[in-house]
């Protein structure tokens, strides 16, 4: 797969993410598939951010180390970036004099660096242009050295400036200057993109997000409540924006709890209602799961992921969240835990969440990360056939509702464990949503015979739910298959690797590279997380060389559930938890490492030795 | 009084508050200014929060709620948004209200949620056997703090006017009339109504007694109190060393409450509730190709 990236480094608040938001959207348009990844500190100004934009005419979703260019707007960039630079890169740079020092000229020297100055502020000057058009003079320039069309990026700046004709005027003069510029002692630069791909033309451009929120409000989520809290808050800030269009109740709550309590009461009167934080934020939401459990009430969390512990890496990823999601909060209850990966299954997750808290009448906490939260994604526009909105044993007939009985809400005897539900308001017999425990009406009742069986009718639900909900993903060598079509069959597996969330999409552009693209490498990617299916795991395992688990956290926190539900170790982990989300490269070569020592084993070892011992 | 509706409220599970406890005089006022308004239970949601009267969660008929310690309000609240056309009455005490879920009372005063809270105000944590609240007097010994509790008691009326409400009421356990008539007008106010009723907990409460209440409260409303008056409501409701003012102390019909604020609820005439359904969002992402 042919891959370019460009990278923009300045301080927060130079405008690197508009000038990246630039590109990316009229890279798209030009008919490219676009990877958008930041890295900023928890600060608005100053500090050393970045945007890169790794290209491609394929499908791509992952960030390389390296980078064909580096767009520097100011001296730290030439600073603390220049290492990043391939073979034959371009460093484009804005500041006047700048002398490298001598380990950046040999570098310069051995990779065959192209170094430009770009003079913004000559230009700047004899324009008569304030300095926040620099942005547009360098994405211009930019522009031309990808070799791209003038004309759309006038029609891309000139959608923001439609209504301000003196402001449009000069955007479009700043275009022509930065796009005719030449480096007097480079001459004229071209990087070479490989040949577009049309369809990508019609795309959309969106964040992790985004894709989450389209995806609620396609799931019928009608109240959303939150507090800011990094990388949630881009949820909350992007419902907050549709407000006017969905005519949504928004709240931003005075506290995790509130939000938590507003949803729980949103849903317990009927609507379907959302809310979303992180790490120690979640912590305050975890009373209110236990309460949730309780009144059999469903619920929806998102749990955007950060390094912890405490307020840890605000601006960072990481996937240490699962074993906080599974396990938090007080007693034992049901409850299910699901992880989105990309743009396209934080869309698609959304409904099913929901579907699933209404159909057990449990709480659902759906796991994202900061990688995945602001990562740009270039996205087929999403599939609005395919969802169904399913309410589970929810009860809205006027003539059932008249049938119904007070101990029918939560009747222990129910099938699954879920009785019948519903909602205030309905002409029917009436009952009590009690966190006490409970008899069938929801009057206290704390004997032992109605303990029992009223816990056994909460945690009976766990098992329709594990046995409903779908396997874990397979994909092989970059082709996405059918678990159970596959997985029985075939050869042998050379590795087999294992990851959840943000993982998966790193891996499937590892296996899609030309070193692995014919090699007999698996990857099962874990979307439902608890309950743990492992069955299918199993059965891969006993088929495969070598099995390695890939997580962004420091104890492999899915190789635990899984060694807790089936006995399998997994002892080969590639783990990563310094805050940076898998890079393509460095994934790559920790896949090619125990590629060649399994072929090592092979040649070593006569007889086949298997990874794990299923229990 | 609508005998029929009101036998729709009875249920068969047997109260289990102490004998003399406030409790019983407010539930009852609850029940017959429900009956008054001529609402069926399965017309109204009744949330509880955790204490003694929270134990009153079963004791009614109604779609019920009966949560955590503290967060009652916020959970009326959402259930409310959820659904403006059903009516919403929180209850809290003293101890939940004003220590774990202070956060919570100040965020609905403020944000004028269209719901009604009834504070049940015993003086004191009764159902975890008698210890001191933000609001029992300093220096009163209590279970945990045998020499007096050492904090400022908590201006609890200064706090709520402090805080811009709507509707502020104070009732008496003793008093079922004047209570159903507080309950009624609070129901039917516009955004939030803080109601606090002084109760009785014979247990545990040796200084704000049954007896020490009725000598000294009284109906201001029926003295001519003009709800209207801020300065004077303010005055009445602060002022509770001598005579203790009850009645409808402070209201204010021309605030707008939380949801009549939301400018995209402008104009929609159905509710959250009914709105679940699967929507094309296509139009949202329009700017995103």
């Amino acid at each position: 797969m042919p891959r370019i990236s460009l990278k923009i480094v300045g301080a927060s608040g130079q405008g690197i993410n508009s000038i990246g938001a630039i590109i990316a959207k009229g890279l798209k348009r030009s008919g490219y598939c676009v990877f958008g990844y930041r890295e900023y500190p928890s600060l608005i100004k100053g500090g050393h951010a970045s945007y890169q934009l790794d290209v491609s005419n394929e499908r791509i979703c992952s960030t390389e180390t390296k980078v064909n260019v580096l767009v520097a707007l100011n001296h730290h960039g030439l600073e603390l970036n220049m290492d990043e630079l391939k073979q034959g890169g371009i460093v484009l740079h804005v500041t006047p004099g700048w002398q490298f020092p001598e380990h950046h000229q040999k570098l310069i020297a051995e990779r065959s660096l192209r170094v430009i100055y770009f003079p913004v502020d000559d230009i700047l000057n004899r324009l008569s242009a304030r300095e926040i058009l620099s942005n547009v003079l360098l994405t211009a320039f930019v522009w031309s050295m990808l070799d791209q069309d003038m004309d759309a990026l006038k029609s891309l700046v000139g959608e923001k400036f439609a209504k301000k004709k003196a402001l449009l005027d000069l955007n479009m003069r700043c275009i022509e200057e930065g796009y005719s510029f030449v480096d007097p002692e480079q001459g004229t630069i071209s990087v070479a993109l490989p040949p577009p791909d049309g369809a990508f033309a019609s795309h959309l451009l969106i964040t992790g997000s985004q894709a989450m929120g389209l995806g609620s409000v396609h799931a019928g989520v009608r109240l959303y409540a939150g507090y800011p809290m990094t990388p949630s808050s881009p949820l909350l800030s992007f419902i907050a924006e549709l407000e006017n269009k969905t005519h949504m109740v928004v709240k931003q709550a005075e506290d995790e709890i509130t939000a938590a309590q507003i949803v729980s009461g949103a849903m317990y009167m009927g609507t379907r209602a959302l809310t979303a934080t992180s790490g120690v934020g979640f912590d305050l939401m975890s009373e209110t799961l236990s309460l949730n459990a309780m009144i059999e009430n469903p619920t929806v969390f998102v749990l955007a992921q950060r390094p912890g512990p405490a307020t840890g890496l605000p601006t960072w990823t990481a996937q240490g969240g699962l074993l906080q999601a599974a396990n938090c909060s007080a007693g034992e209850f049901t409850r299910c835990v699901i992880a989105v990966s990309s743009s396209q299954d934080a869309f698609d997750l959304m409904p099913v969440a929901f579907n699933l808290a209404e159909q057990y009448q449990i709480s659902v906490v759906v796991l994202t990360d900061k990688q995945i939260a602001e990562a740009l994604y270039t996205q087929h526009p999403y599939d609005l056939e395919k969802a169904d909105i399913d309410r589970g044993r929810l009860v809205v007939d006027p003539e059932k509702l008249k049938a119904l009985k007070s101990s029918d809400r939560f009747n222990p005897h129910a099938e699954g464990g879920v009785s019948l539900r519903w909602l205030p308001g309905s002409d029917a017999a009436t009952y009590c949503a009690q966190a006490d425990e409970h008899n069938a009406m929801g009057a206290v009742d704390e004997s032992c015979f109605n303990t029992k069986l009223q816990m056994e009718k909460r945690l009976r639900k766990f098992h329709g739910l594990k046995a409903g909900l779908p396997a874990p993903r397979l994909h092989i060598g970059g082709r996405n298959t059918k678990t159970t079509d596959w997985i029985d069959t075939g050869d042998e597996i050379e590795l087999l690797a294992i990851g959840w969330g943000s993982t998966g999409d790193v891996f499937q552009d590892v296996m899609c590279s030309d070193e692995l693209r014919e090699r007999k490498i698996a990857y099962l990617h874990y979307t439902y997380l608890w309950p743990l299916r492992t069955e299918e795991l199993r059965r891969l395992a006993m088929r495969s060389k070598r099995i390695v688990l890939v997580e962004q956290n420091y104890q492999g926190q899915l190789g635990m559930l899984i060694r807790m539900e089936c006995g399998l170790d997994i002892w080969d982990k590639i783990l990563k938890y310094d805050g940076r989300p898998f890079f393509y490269d460095e994934l790559l070569s920790s896949v090619m490492e125990r590629c060649a020592s399994t072929a090592e084993t092979e040649q070593n070892v006569p007889d086949f030795v298997y990874a794990g011992t299923p229990s | 009084m609508n005998i029929a509706l009101q036998t729709e409220y009875y249920t068969e599970t047997k109260c289990i508050w102490c004998d003399g406890c406030g409790n019983y005089g407010i539930w009852t006022a609850v029940k017959y200014a429900l009956v008054e308004l001529n609402l069926h239970p399965w017309q109204v949601c009744l949330c509880y929060d955790v204490g003694c009267h929270g134990n009153g969660s079963d004791k009614i008929e109604g779609y019920r709620f009966h949560g955590l310690h503290g967060r009652v309000i916020p959970f009326a609240a959402g259930a409310k948004l959820a659904n403006m056309k059903v009516p919403v009455i929180a209850f809290g005490g003293d101890g939940a209200t004003f220590s774990e879920g202070i956060g919570h009372l100040i965020h609905g005063v403020r944000s004028n949620y269209p719901i009604t809270f009834v504070l049940h105000n015993n003086t004191n944590y009764g159902l975890t056997t008698g210890q001191a609240s933000s609001l029992t007097p300093q220096g009163q010994p209590m279970n945990t703090s045998p020499n007096g509790i050492p904090e400022h008691t908590l201006a609890s009326m200064d706090l709520i006017f402090s805080l811009n409400p709507s509707f502020v009421a104070r009732g008496f356990s003793g008093d079922i009339k004047l209570m159903t008539r507080i309950l009624k007008a609070a129901i039917q106010h516009r955004g939030f109504a803080f109601v606090e009723m002084l109760q009785a907990c014979p247990t545990y409460n040796h200084f704000a007694t049954h007896e020490y209440l009725l000598d000294r409260y009284f109906d201001a409303n029926a003295d001519g109190h003009d709800p209207c008056d801020l300065q004077q409501a303010r005055a009445l409701a602060t002022n509770v060393h001598d005579r203790i003012a009850c009645g409808i102390l402070y209201q204010r019909e021309d605030i707008p409450h939380f949801h009549d604020r939301l400018v995209p609820r402008q104009g929609i005439e159905t509710t959250c509730v009914e709105e679940v359904r699967r929507y094309d969002v296509s139009e949202c992402w329009k700017e995103l190709v």
